[in-house]
């Protein structure tokens, strides 16, 4: 199982066959690096129960990190019982899995409240509703699973390892290629690893997030930590864009954001 | 007299019993019709009696709920206070009801979209770029729609009085990214960049109320995102006694003689000028509304063109509650 769950799983219950918003969830979560198994009613299960009894077996068989539940709350009262039993029976048996859940958009933050309130205080639940694009449920998610992955891609071509700290490009320049596919950039080491891994950690856990100058400072040296922290990003853009063929100027791929730190900017 | 008796709470629960026997009999009359008597013929009298207690019940009903909305003076006398109480109490009960439908016919939409875009991706791998325009501009409604039903639903519990401050426990770096999250996408297509952080890093909880915090935050987002010429920044602080959102774009800002009505209910340039209203307009009333409510305030501070600073930028303050504070995670 160690190996399948390398890559990370999200199971997907839902209710409708295949719902066009869940779908389309799926799509991106596959495009993200997860793999997805779902729990859809294809033979049409008869009973709420039956469904729920598919629900938690799936979880014992694929043993996700995370689960996506779509069954509606909300319409009739039967429906809102179920959704809830389901969420509930996971939370009891599974008290550590993170479940996201769709609600019905304009449920509202009150609604969720009481829905919380019957589940065990520090569940890793959370609620979004059905008009969230397919990226904000991805950022959910990886949110409430919590941990950044061993491997994070920024945009096309960079690929960031964290645990045998490296850095690869792919693509068009060839020198940076070995025989076993890309090789790792060597100049991309010591502190300069660790700020790329700083600002793409940030980044995969929210992309709008800055990185402060603070929260890098420890990563320079000398009397001025903040133009020895210029410096040495200078560095790692010199040598990504050497590798990527192209020269990344101010506004590109790491940006100093008006004097408070420096965010990451991948482009796709 | 008359009027009290019409008003009584009794007479209502009287009346929809009316309404309610009665569509039931002039359901069942086909039914029990004929059990009452062989012949058609039965049907019609359940059925017309059914149909005059239907309609008696809901005229009671009705002139009931006219009756208490009525002024103690009388239909002539004004009904300053009372009207709008009455209209809102109507709206909220409605909300209460179908609030939650209202999402749905917009949910539907947007899957059907998405499944557009995923099958023609897959029959020809690439979208036409006209199509994908298309595609994006219905996409890009969602965040509208979802921010003018939650502005909706705020807009209807502050006509519902006033209610107690709010102090639950709240995290508000929680709440600013799941916003970010939401118009990062949105910007991006429009050529724009969202940056936010706050200091400390690790904000820690306030005592508030998290739903304000993000209608409040959403709408200045949302007007920033608009607004903006390329950069929107979002900055969580706090001192000792108080927390602070700014929300902070670089948009050719807001003329010195708008500032002034730019907290009004409805107030927009385009309805100052008289043109054409393109929105609502409600947006910063309803956060300065419910930032005053939780004993907080939300000011704005802005450089128009040919300033080359130009920019704009909103600044939510709130108590952080539980009189003391919370002490920083
Ligand atoms: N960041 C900003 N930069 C420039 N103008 C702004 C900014 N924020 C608000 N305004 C001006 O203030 C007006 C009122 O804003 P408000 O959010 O109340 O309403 P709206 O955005 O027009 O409509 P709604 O938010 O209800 O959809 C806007 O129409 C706009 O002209
Ligand atoms: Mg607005």
């Amino acid at each position: 199982m160690a190996d399948a769950r390398a890559e990370g799983s999200i199971l997907i219950v839902d209710d409708e066959v295949a719902s066009p918003i869940v779908s389309a969830v799926r799509r991106r979560l596959e495009a993200d690096g997860w793999r997805t198994v779902a729990v859809e009613p294809e033979g049409g299960w008869r009973s709420g129960d039956e469904f729920e009894a598919a629900a938690l077996y799936a979880i014992e068989e694929a043993k996700p990190d995370g689960v996506l539940l779509d069954v509606r709350f909300g319409d009739a009262r039967d429906d809102l019982f179920k959704g809830l039993d389901i969420l509930r029976k996971i939370v009891t048996a599974h008290p550590t899995l993170p479940v996201l859940m769709f609600t019905q958009y304009a449920q509202g933050p009150d609604r969720e409240t009481a829905v919380r309130s019957t589940l065990r205080w520090d569940a890793p639940v959370d609620f979004i509703d059905k008009l969230a694009s397919p990226e904000e449920v991805v950022l959910r998610l990886r949110r409430l699973i919590g941990t950044a992955p061993e491997v994070i891609r920024m945009g096309g071509r960079i690929t960031l390892n964290v645990s045998a700290k490296t850095v690869t490009v792919t693509g068009k320049s060839v020198e940076v290629s070995g025989p076993s596919g890309p090789a790792a950039l060597a100049d991309i080491h010591g502190m300069r690893f660790e700020i790329l891994r700083e600002l793409a950690v940030a980044w995969y856990k929210s992309p709008g997030r800055l990185v402060p100058f603070s929260a890098l400072e420890r990563y320079s040296e000398g009397e001025d930590a903040r133009a020895s922290l210029r410096v040495r990003v200078r560095e790692i853009k010199d040598v990504l864009g050497k590798a990527l063929g192209e020269h990344l100027g101010a506004g590109d791929l790491i940006i100093n954001v008006r004097d408070q730190g420096y965010r990451l900017m991948p482009k796709e | 007299m008359l009027r009290r008796w019409l008003a009584s709470g009794r007479l209502r629960v009287a009346a929809a019993a009316l309404a309610a026997a009665g569509t039931l009999s002039a359901a069942l009359a086909p039914l029990l019709g004929e059990a009452v008597s062989e012949s058609l013929w039965g049907i019609e009298p359940m059925a017309y009696a059914g149909g005059v207690a239907l309609i008696a019940g809901l005229g009671l009903l009705t002139a009931s709920y006219a009756a208490r909305g009525m002024p103690a003076g009388g239909p002539a006398a004004s009904g300053e206070g009372q009207a709008p109480e009455r209209w809102s109490e109507i709206t909220q009960r409605y909300f209460e009801v179908f609030h939650h439908d209202l999402g749905r016919p917009l949910s539907r939409i947007v899957g059907k979209e998405r499944e557009l875009r995923a099958a023609l991706q897959e029959r020809s791998g690439e979208i036409d770029p006209a199509v994908a325009d298309l595609l994006d501009e219905i996409e890009r409604q969602a965040p509208n729609f979802r921010l003018m039903m939650s502005n909706l639903q705020a807009l209807i519990q502050l006509e519902g009085g006033p209610t107690t401050v709010r102090e639950d426990a709240v995290e508000p770096a929680e709440v600013v990214r799941r916003i970010v999250e939401r118009y990062h996408g949105v910007a991006v297509e429009a050529g724009k960049q969202i940056t936010w952080w706050s200091e400390p890093a690790e904000f820690g909880i306030v005592y508030s109320d998290g739903s304000a915090i993000e209608h409040i935050v959403t709408n200045l987002i949302d007007n920033a995102v608009r607004f903006a010429a390329g950069e929107v920044e979002v900055k969580l602080t706090r001192n000792p006694t108080h927390f602070f959102v700014r929300v902070w774009d670089d948009g050719l800002g807001i003329p010195a003689q708008y500032v002034a009505h730019l907290f009004d209910r409805g107030w927009t340039p385009e309805a100052a000028r008289r043109d054409e209203k393109v929105s609502s307009g409600l947006g910063l009333f309803i956060a300065q509304t419910l930032a005053a409510r939780q004993r907080g305030g939300l000011t704005v501070e802005s450089v128009t063109v040919p300033d080359p600073d130009h920019h704009t930028g909103f600044l939510l303050s709130l108590p952080l509650g539980r009189s003391t504070g919370a002490p920083p995670a």
